[in-house]
């Protein structure tokens, strides 16, 4: 049996394919302009790698930007929110995990899931760039330094820089005057990561986060982000040994595969 | 000290420096100019040539104030005040019946509430975030490759202003990048974003209490297409700033030590604008 989970965000869409609940392909695109073309592209991308249809998945169900329509369009049989995927997505790489930190490139979202994975709570920032992704886009812009370079800089600096604003324009403008003043973009890299991770640790504080901690989405790549996260909060971050941006796909497909099981299971009722 | 009272106030924004020449009942000149690195140095220049333009000799100046968040590079300032206190001065002498002023610079929005003489009841300030503020026009003026002053003409010209509906200056960006390759006319766009300053500066002065009268001060409020929304949004006489806006804080400066210590003689008479046209500015 296969399942399908899309996730269309605002620069990036995946779609992950389970056969039962074994990951057999994924895929991860640059977003089009249109979240349908997206998840139309993608979907192709996964079901070609296997040489299958869209008539060989059971059950698919699409998340993230657009995912209403996506179901609409007959894409998808069922949307469910981001925040719902990303908190089941993570317990089921790992059963323990309670609390999810999730990272996007627009938004930020603090989720608590209970026993079974099911949410509990949440708090969500989608109105301030600051610590989200759009964030450490613009230093890394502005610093020069390529995404994926950030955190391992900033780890490397001995006397990091103290930010004073939260506005990611301010931030810039500061990050603008430390280059000014010769300070090593090793130490402004760690500045910037540590005001990211005052903002996000702000918010996760609003869900008042339990053991296990994780976090997924693009900024948990960011080592020194994770660390400076784990000591604000005082919890270690779960390594999930998964790519932190398919999880949301990841737990489309799980709750497709879900549901799949149970639809079945209900026939089989019907049935007898 | 002998000969009509002559003073000048400077303000080092954010974003701009002002200078504001003040003789006893006129503005004698001012300077608008972006505030850069080497600003502490340019000022002297800047008020050298200013005074010379207006014909003053140097021993007439009775005073320099300074002001705003890089006042204290102003060598030559005899004294240091607060961005506030000193628009609450420009406010109490244009404009004396007016109780509210609202601020709006090139990182911050400011309400200040103003008595009679030209003093603070109280304040409110945002400083936390670029939203509503000048940074918003910068950035678009840079976006769309247009100057800053160019930007209020082209909001006139929309036909159908497109609303940005982030807050965030760094969200609504790209939304109006997205707008404008969707081939969204160029100022509609604009006075979609002017709409959304005047939005959260008129939701900063809906806080103010008692208030009958207000005035917008600052660069921002020479966007006529913000004022415009901010005069609709906002349940309250609008009374133009009869000076040029942004040179408010600068024109407070000037006026302050003048207050303090008034002699009959010297100080200033009742300014131009106490009877403002109505309209816009």
């Amino acid at each position: 049996m296969f399942y399908l989970g899309i996730d269309v965000g605002s620069l990036t869409a995946e779609a992950i394919l389970l056969e039962g609940t074994r990951v057999v392909a994924s895929a991860t695109i640059a977003a089009l302009a249109n979240p349908l073309d997206s998840a139309q592209e993608v979907r192709g991308r996964v079901l070609g790698e296997r040489g299958l249809g869209p008539v060989d998945v059971r059950y698919t169900i699409s998340t993230g930007y657009g995912r209403e329509a996506i179901q609409t369009e007959g894409i998808a049989q069922q949307n469910l929110s981001e925040i719902s995927c990303h908190g089941y997505g993570a317990w089921c790489l790992q059963p323990r995990v309670r609390t999810v930190i999730d990272i996007g490139g627009q938004d930020a979202k603090a989720i608590r899931v209970d026993e079974r994975g099911g949410l509990d709570r949440f708090a969500m920032n989608d109105k301030c760039a600051a610590g989200t992704g759009h964030f450490l886009e613009h230093m890394s812009r502005t610093l020069e330094v390529d995404l994926d370079e950030l955190g391992p800089l900033a780890l490397s600096a001995r006397r990091p820089v103290r930010m004073t604003s939260r506005c990611t324009i301010f931030v810039e403008t500061e990050v603008l005057h430390f280059l000014q003043r010769g300070r090593t973009r090793a130490n402004i890299a760690a500045g910037v990561a540590d005001a990211m991770a005052e903002r996000v640790s702000a918010l996760a504080r609003r869900v008042h986060p339990v053991a296990e901690m994780t976090m997924t989405g693009g900024v948990a790549k960011n080592v020194a982000v994770r660390r400076e996260v784990e000591k604000r909060l005082g919890l270690p971050l779960a390594h999930l040994r998964f790519d932190p941006q398919l999880v949301g796909a990841y737990g489309a497909a799980r709750l497709a595969a879900r549901k799949g099981v149970d639809r079945l299971a209900a026939r089989q009722e019907v049935d007898r | 000290m002998s000969g009509p009272l002559i003073s000048l106030g400077c303000d080092v924004g954010a974003a701009f420096t002002k200078l504001a020449l003040l003789g006893p009942d006129r503005l004698l000149g001012s300077r608008v100019v972006r505030t850069t690195g080497r600003i502490a140095d340019e000022i002297d220049g800047l008020v050298g040539a200013l005074v010379a333009e207006a014909g003053v000799q140097p021993g007439d100046l009775a005073f320099v104030g300074a002001t705003g968040s890089g006042g204290a590079q102003v060598r030559l300032a005899d004294f240091y005040e607060d961005e506030l206190t000193c628009v609450a001065a420009a406010v109490g002498y244009y404009l004396p019946d007016t109780e509210l002023a609202l601020q709006i610079g090139g990182q911050s929005i400011c309400s200040v509430q103003v008595n009679g003489d030209g003093e603070v009841v109280s304040f409110g300030r945002n400083d936390k975030c670029a939203a509503g503020t000048g940074r918003f026009l910068e950035m678009m003026s840079k976006r769309l490759n247009e100057p800053l002053a160019r930007l209020d003409d082209l909001a006139a010209r929309a036909a159908q202003p497109r609303d940005v509906s982030s807050q965030c200056v760094v969200f609504a960006e790209s939304e109006a990048i997205s707008h404008i390759n969707a081939g969204v006319p160029v100022p509609d766009i604009v006075a979609g974003i002017c709409g959304s300053i005047g939005r959260i500066v008129a939701s900063q002065g809906r806080r103010a209490r008692d208030a009958r009268l207000f005035t917008l001060t600052g660069g921002v409020a020479r966007f006529r297409s913000v004022v415009r929304v901010v005069r609709r949004r906002l349940d309250l006489e609008y009374m133009p700033f009869p000076q040029d806006p942004q040179l408010a804080a600068a024109l407070g400066a000037a006026l302050l030590e003048a207050d303090d210590a008034p002699t009959p003689a010297s100080a200033p008479g009742p300014g131009p604008g106490t009877a403002p046209p109505d309209g816009e500015v």
